[in-house]
């Protein structure tokens, strides 16, 4: 008995340590990094730093922020079916956004990520032996600046991290503006010129420079009742400016829609911008968001179309009636550009799908294009495609012609599918299957046309020198010259150069930083009333106060909400 | 039987029972097999022998029992066991050595059993009676058995005989409406879908509040196996013996991290030595769409739009779009079931086919079970080998539910379907929700392997050594398919994704059992080992041109394949589990009882710094009724019991203790940094360590009372229970925000949910003179769920579907409100415009997020079951109606598709979108009170009528034994005020692994189900 035991037990204690673990967790699906060569540690430290920008430049991040907060763009619940989303764009309209908004909350998201993966790099580069290193760590520290400064105008908050196990400095107004200041003065000697706009070069800081001093007053006092902005910040813009401009590096653009094109990444004008990318990181969303979703741009794909997205106010759109007294704003070559003749010459009906580009620039009344019958485009007897008067068949409403009505607002009549003039600024990418994926534009954050703008409006501001704003405001216009460029102006004031920008960067995502430091923010235009100056700036997400409950005091929401 | 094949449409299972049916009729016919049958081979070659015949009764209707066992119990050390069965006529015949005192035990389940020694009798007529009450029941629990009235813990064990029939496709439903403090709710009505069951409410946020399932003493691993089906689906109820729930701490503590939601403990059927018996079942279950929305017909669609002011888009059609989705499903059932034994050798064979239709066309889940497991006696009974192997082949076929249910109930019906030529109609505006059926394809077929092996050794009286070592392992595959169109135009696309699923067990344990006198003791020692492996891969390819080549059977065909299009995907996770465990059970005289858990459990889920947590419990019974001062009184049974203990729960994510830092070109880590198409691997932070993460803990406690009158016709028990999470695991932001990812896992300090409620259970059972058995049962659940001292202003779920919707989420979780709460804005009617109007509950003039109140919970507070069942002759019914009241449903379907600017727009509704005359068509409906209903209901779930044949009656009596005919109907109707498909809804609408409850989205319609079977026994 005793030996059946005793060999039972030792069996058994051979069974229980061949199941004896130490219960460390094996990871068989992720590859922590190892073995990269210091070319590929380098480059792969310095692309997560840029990595998330298209993401924080779509349609319903930085865009809604920045522009449906605005006299330029208005998204209404279209046909009581579309876009309701809860209500949020109506609210972004209205000054009325709350803590628990998902777009404000995911642009938070993705800048706090940029933030920190900036972060990362700065502490990981300098290890790593390789010659662009030392460019790298100066491009990581000048994005982690840049990320603050968006953070800064949006939320009113900066955070100043070295260590990444430290917990951030939070950093407020002046302050704020003071360290972004200092960060992208000290990169700015490391940076190269010879990169392309995709990256952060010597140009593009300059040009946030500008930008920075340029709204230091806003920063400096963000619910004042004017911005007094100082002579010297209003020095330092000009100063910038004159870098970029006399660099010689950089050339207007001759004709105003290649800045939006596929192919924009050449284009001279560029000076700092998100470099899509079809087969990695490019969307389409800037292009398709305003089309009706019954505009098909493209005839390679069916699945490819507009989503009747926001329109420009009827205000927004009076100011360059009023700007072109007696006649069509079409006159202003930013304005439209005509690409479909069939628009002007009803019997061009039939279109070699190799010569099929939609229209550009503000979309106006009866559009046309490509016939999408039972999930096919219709073609004409020779091979090329049929072009017709659109209807609003993919709403249910194959009767209702897709025809962009000026007025637009909260009303039945007025959010129904096809009212608003629509904005088609940004090229449709030719590749884009399902017309939200695969773009190919590089979305401009800084070009020349801006610079000159700012340079203007600092001269403006700091002694009145509308001569000089003049000058640069009319070297822009005059630009323009692959086809008539527009009248050069004759006087110059703030109001005038507001509106001037407008025209020129309409739907660039500037409008909102624009209104608050021309003062015009808590100005009334359609569907908006609200005039409360607390909401200069948007809350900090719920979930971020939630999650900082923990440290009383650490992450105060901002006033008024 | 004729009748039962015309539905048979592929020919396997028929040709398989066809063939089956001849062999065994074949057999059954050639004279004297019956009586071969019936004897006992063990008996016919011994030398000395005395035959010992005679018949078996129940003592109180004096009905023949068939099937009883009848064992030689011998005294002497090496004695073999030998045993007979009662024939159909309750009669036995059996061999004994002669010359030495001999004792025979007469045992039927259900009955008492009784000893009767042989001395020189030569016939022995034997009346047997029904046991009292549930007493003697054999109860499991983990790691050994008990009986009900040794239990101080909260366990109901639910024998087949009181199962739910009809169509089962998964255990849950077997016990749905049988156990008090179980709720059981179908996600959907689709075949095989998702059965959320929570044993005394959920006690976490997250995902994973699933009770534990051990199968034959394997803990199951309750992640997907793959598809979009339950993952249990692979048991055929018709092998399970039996289920035994595990409420409590004191009964859930020995499965320590994984006890926290209850365990469920599933027994196989074994054979019995002595008894063999062959069972065939063939059942034909005809299913019906129980409740059609009632969007307007054609005519009043004609009338409705034009009321409404809508232009009306007059195809003169008539077509009841959701007829057209749908139809009259045929399921069938077989099932071939062999056991037996003898004196050493037991075994349990079977085979069961299930080919389920689902209502919804393109629909169906088709399982194939093949089971058996045999128990061998060694070494002078000293060593016993268990080995069980379960293979199951599962295949099951969706259609593009919300695509076709959204259509059919939103289509214009004044379109036909068909056009002239009987193909399916198409429109220049709009889709024929047809089409998609047509085009569509998503199939997935999973096999399932469980094998175990589990030695025992009696090493001496008193202690016996066990081993458990099994294997599950499932590998599934899935294909959806788009095929290639002309018009509507669509390109041809294949994704395919393929799952493994392992787990691996061993475990080592010895139980002690020790007799003294007034003082009983069992106590048990053991170690468990468990390894999960899961693993998924998936691909597509698209462009395939239009052909009649299927994708799936062609995946070559595809002319596009590119990153940006068809990157592959896959994971791998593999987790151990590490335990040791003990457990100490003591009775004194019998009436004082005492149960100590512990389980000290390992995983690798959990930190660094946390690998191993203790669970222990407590629990004591006081069995009243054994005293003397209650002798006499009207309880044949009173016992007190009251336990405490902790148990965790680790479902959480895999490798959330560990930092990643990954290195990949994706659109979200590289960018490009020059003007080449070489585009860099991003080396980026995914996810933070936190070494520090453990378990959630639930604390529990339970005070009960069994008891039994009038010799146990009347029984029942009564629960109180508090069970309160903590620790709870949540994914939450850091403090500071700037980190290299938004968020990390965290057990959230002081936090709880507290589950409290009572639990009731009665039974009455009659049986007359005359032979009329009678019993009514039930249960009612009074439970109550409340979250405290999260430190979140709302933790939401549930992601509204819809245009308008997006963005908007329905549950959200907050301090002093249960689980499953709607945090919803308070629709409050319309303005003058007919706009809708909404309480500003913070009074700032605006309605926003801000003004969100708790408008109730999707969990019951009450749930209530009445069980009845009634046999008299050869009749037997069996009726279950179940119910719930106290909880909402949010109707998401009806917020997304029925309010009057839908119907102006042309869209078709039902008449809830024009029942406020004020409402204006420009309407729009967010997401708000307005769409949240009352879930409660009240459902007869179950009813079985069956008729035994007398085999003797048709002169059929030649082997065979038993002629069951049976009908059942499922479903069969729903007290409720809820006006969508079915109030017993939960289309899962998680929002980053927290749960959402109570929400119904286009979500596959219930079936109304009659089945008709037939059962043989031999």
């Amino acid at each position: 008995m005793k030996k059946t035991l005793s060999i039972l037990l030792s069996i058994l204690g051979l069974l229980i340590a061949d199941g004896c673990t130490n219960l460390t967790e094996k990871v068989l699906d992720e590859a922590s990094v190892a073995g990269l060569t210091d070319k590929q540690a380098a480059d792969g430290n310095i692309a997560p730093v840029y990595a998330r920008l298209p993401d924080i430049f779509t349609h319903t991040t930085y865009f809604a922020l920045q522009e449906i907060s605005t006299d330029e763009a208005i998204l209404p619940y279209r046909g009581g079916t579309d876009w309701g989303d809860n209500g949020i764009y109506i609210a972004l309209h209205q000054h009325t956004s709350t803590s628990t908004d998902p777009n404000i909350r995911n642009t938070w998201l993705l800048l706090l990520q940029g933030i920190s993966r900036s972060i990362t790099a700065i502490n990981t580069l300098p290890g790593i032996n390789d010659p662009n290193a030392k460019t790298y760590v100066a491009e990581a520290r000048g994005m982690r600046a840049y990320y603050n400064m968006v953070m800064l105008d949006l939320f009113g908050i900066a955070f100043v991290k070295d260590d990444p196990q430290a917990t951030s400095d939070i950093l407020r107004g002046e302050a704020a503006a003071n360290y972004i200041k200092a960060e992208l003065l000290a990169v700015e000697p490391d940076l190269l010129t010879t990169v392309g706009p995709g990256r952060l070069t010597k140009g593009a800081a300059w040009g946030l420079l500008a930008r920075l001093y340029l709204n230091y007053a806003v920063y400096r006092d963000r619910y004042a009742d004017t911005f007094s902005p100082k002579p010297e910040d209003m020095d330092k813009v000009v100063e910038y400016c004159d870098k970029i401009i006399n660099a010689g590096q950089y050339q207007l653009s001759k004709d105003y829609f290649p800045i939006f094109g596929s192919d924009n990444h050449t284009n001279p004008e560029l000076i700092f911008a998100v470099d899509q990318r079809a087969e990695l990181n490019g969307h389409n969303r800037l292009a398709y968001f305003s089309l009706s979703g019954d505009q098909f741009p493209i005839p390679a794909y069916v699945g490819a179309n507009g989503t009747d997205g926001p329109a420009i106010t009827p205000d927004f759109y009076q100011s360059w009636v009023a700007a072109n007294p007696g006649k069509d704003p079409t006159i202003d070559p930013r304005f439209y550009k005509q690409n479909l003749s069939i628009y002007t010459t009803p019997g061009d009906s039939c279109v070699a799908e190799s010569a099929f580009n939609i229209n550009r620039g503000i979309l106006r009344g009866q559009q046309y294009g490509l016939l999408r019958v039972n999930g096919a485009f219709v073609k004409c007897p020779n091979g090329s495609y049929k072009v017709g008067k659109l209807f609003n068949a993919t709403r249910n409403r194959p009767t209702q012609p897709v025809n962009f009505t000026e007025k637009i607002d909260y009303t039945v009549a007025g959010s129904d599918y096809s009212t608003g003039y629509r904005v088609e600024k940004y090229e449709f990418s030719k590749k884009s299957v399902s017309g939200r994926n695969l773009g190919e534009a590089d979305i401009v954050i800084v070009r020349l046309a801006d610079v000159y703008l700012m340079r203007a409006e600092a001269k403006l501001r700091k002694s009145n020198d509308a001569a000089a704003a003049l000058a640069d405001v009319n070297t822009v216009r005059a630009a323009r010259t692959a086809t008539t460029p527009p009248a050069a102006l004759t006087s110059m004031n703030l109001d005038l150069l507001l509106r001037e920008r407008g025209f020129e960067f309409y739907w660039e995502m500037l409008r909102r930083t624009d209104m608050i430091r021309f003062g015009k923010y808590e100005g009334t235009w359609t569907e908006k009333t609200n005039t409360d100056k607390q909401k200069r700036i948007f809350p900090i997400p719920q979930t971020a106060i939630d999650g900082a409950s923990n440290l009383p005091g650490y992450l105060v929401q901002n006033p008024g909400y | 039987m004729n009748h039962h094949y015309r539905f048979v449409k592929p020919p396997l299972p028929a040709t398989v029972l066809r063939a089956l049916l001849c062999i065994l009729l074949a057999v059954t016919c050639l004279p004297g097999y019956g009586e071969n049958q019936a004897q006992p081979r063990l008996a016919q070659s011994q030398t000395a022998e005395q035959t010992v015949t005679g018949r078996v009764t129940d003592a109180t209707t004096n009905e023949a029992l068939a099937g009883c066992t009848v064992l030689v119990k011998s005294t002497g050390p090496t004695s073999r066991q030998k045993g007979a069965t009662t024939d159909a006529n309750g009669d036995y015949r059996i061999a004994i050595a002669d010359g030495k005192p001999v004792t025979l035990v007469f045992g039927f389940i259900g009955f008492v059993s009784k000893e009767v020694a042989v001395g020189n009798q030569t016939v022995i007529n034997v009346a047997l009676s029904p046991s009292a009450a549930e007493l003697t029941q054999v109860v499991v629990v983990g790691y050994g058995s008990t009986t009900q009235r040794e239990t101080t813990g909260s366990i109901k064990s639910i024998k087949s005989a009181d199962f739910n029939r009809g169509i089962i496709n998964s255990p849950e439903q077997l016990l749905q409406g049988k156990v008090a403090g179980v709720n059981v709710t179908s996600a959907s009505g689709e075949p095989g879908s998702t059965q959320s069951i929570t044993i005394r409410g959920p006690g976490g946020v997250r995902t994973g509040s699933t009770p534990l399932f051990v199968l034959d003493g394997i803990p199951l691993d309750n992640s997907s196996t793959g598809g979009a089906t339950n993952p249990l689906n692979f048991l055929n109820p018709q092998d399970i013996e039996a289920i035994d729930v595990l409420k409590d701490a004191s009964a859930t503590a020995i499965y320590g991290a994984r006890g926290a939601n209850g365990v469920v403990l599933i027994t196989t059927k074994k054979g019995k030595a002595g008894a063999s018996s062959i069972n065939l079942s063939a059942n034909i279950g005809i299913s019906n769409l129980a409740r059609q929305l009632p969007v307007f017909s054609a005519d009043e669609y004609r009338r409705q739009v034009v009321a409404v002011g809508g232009v009306l888009d007059d195809q003169k059609g008539n077509t009841d779009w959701q007829k057209e989705i749908s139809r009259q499903a045929i399921t069938q059932n077989y099932n071939l079931a062999f056991s037996g034994g003898a004196d050493k050798l037991t075994y349990y064979a079977s085979f069961g086919v299930q080919r389920q239709q689902g209502i919804l066309k393109n629909s169906s889940l088709d399982r194939y079970t093949g089971r058996i497991n045999a128990s061998q006696k060694f070494l002078d009974d000293r060593l016993i080998l268990d080995v069980n192997l379960t293979a199951t082949y599962t295949a099951n076929e969706r259609p593009p539910i919300e695509s076709i249910v959204g259509g059919a109930i939103s289509s214009n019906p004044t379109y036909p379907a068909y056009d002239a030529r009987g193909a399916l109609a198409l429109y220049p505006n709009g889709n024929n929700p047809l089409v998609p059926l047509a085009l569509y394809k998503d199939v997935t077929s999973i096999n399932r392997v469980v094998a175990t092996i589990s030695p025992s050794y009696k090493i001496t009286k008193d202690l016996v050594y066990k081993l458990n070592m099994g294997v599950d392992n499932s590998g599934s595959t899935r294909d959806v398919q788009s095929l290639a169109n002309a018009v509507p135009q669509q390109d041809g696309r294949l994704e395919s994704a393929y799952l493994t699923n392992r787990n691996l067990l061993i475990e080592n344990y010895f139980t002690y059992t020790r007799a003294r006198g007034q003082h009983n003791l069992t106590a048990l020692l053991g170690h468990s080992y468990q390894n999960f492996f899961i693993q998924g891969r998936n691909w597509s390819i698209n462009k395939f041109p239009i052909s009649p080549i299927e994708p799936i059977y062609n995946p070559g065909l595809g002319q596009d394949l590119t990153l940006a299009n068809n990157r592959p995907g896959g994971y791998a996770i593999q987790n151990e589990l590490q335990s040791f465990f003990g457990r100490v059970n003591y009775q004194y005289k019998d009436r004082y009882l005492l149960t100590a858990t512990v389980r000290a459990d390992g995983s690798s889920k959990f930190g660094a710094n946390n690998k191993y947590g203790v669970f222990p419990s407590l629990s004591a019974g006081w069995r009243l009724s054994e005293e003397p001062f209650m002798q006499g009184s009207l309880f044949s049974d009173l016992k007190l019991r009251a336990g405490y203990g902790l148990t965790g729960n680790q479902e959480i994510p895999a490798k959330i203790t560990q930092a990643l830092f990954t290195s990949q070109v994706g659109p979200s880590t590289s960018y490009p940094l020059d003007g080449s198409t070489n585009y860099p691997a991003g080396t980026t932070y995914t996810r933070l360590a936190n070494p520090d993460i453990q378990w959630e803990v639930s604390s529990q406690t339970d005070a009960g009372l069994d008891f039994a009158l009038f010799n146990g016709a009347l029984s029942g028990s009564v629960d109180y229970f508090r069970k309160v999470s903590s620790k709870i695991l949540l994914e939450v932001i850091p403090a500071d925000p700037v980190q290299p990812a938004s968020t990390y896992w965290t057990n959230v300090p002081n936090m709880s949910i507290t589950n409290q409620g009572v639990e009731v259970d009665l039974n009455y059972r009659y049986t007359s003179q005359r032979g009329l058995k009678f019993s009514i049962g039930g249960n009612i659940t009074f439970i109550n769920n409340v979250v405290r001292n999260s430190p979140y202003s709302v933790i939401t779920s549930g992601s509204a579907t819809g245009s308008g919707l997006t963005s908007a989420t329905i549950n959200g979780y907050v301090n002093g409100q249960p689980i499953g709460t709607f945090f919803l804005k308070e629709f409050t009617g319309f303005d003058d415009k007919g706009i809708s109007t909404y309480r500003d509950t913070d009074g700032d003039g605006i309605v926003t997020d801000k003004d969100r109140i708790s408008a109730g919970s999707a969990l019951p507070t009450k749930q209530f079951n009445i069980n009845g069942t009634m046999a008299f002759k050869g009749f037997d019914l069996a009726v279950n109606f179940n119910g719930v009241s106290g909880n909402k449903l949010y109707d998401n379907t009806a917020n997304a598709n029925f309010y009057k600017l839908r119907l102006s727009k042309g869209i078709n509704v039902t008449p809830e979108a024009i029942q406020f005359p004020s409402e204006s068509i420009n309407n729009s409906a967010p997401v708000s009170t307005r769409f949240l209903k009352d879930g409660g209901f009240f459902r007869l779930n179950n009813l079985a009528l069956g008729y035994s044949l007398n085999p003797k009656l048709i002169g059929i009596s030649k082997g065979i034994t038993g002629i069951r005919l049976s009908a059942t109907g499922q479903n069969l109707f729903v007290i409720t005020n809820y006006n969508g498909y079915d109030p017993e809804v939960n289309t899962d609408r998680t929002i980053n692994g927290i749960s959402s409850y109570g929400i119904d989205y286009l979500s596959y319609p219930k079936a109304r189900t009659f089945m008709f079977g037939l059962n043989l026994t031999f």
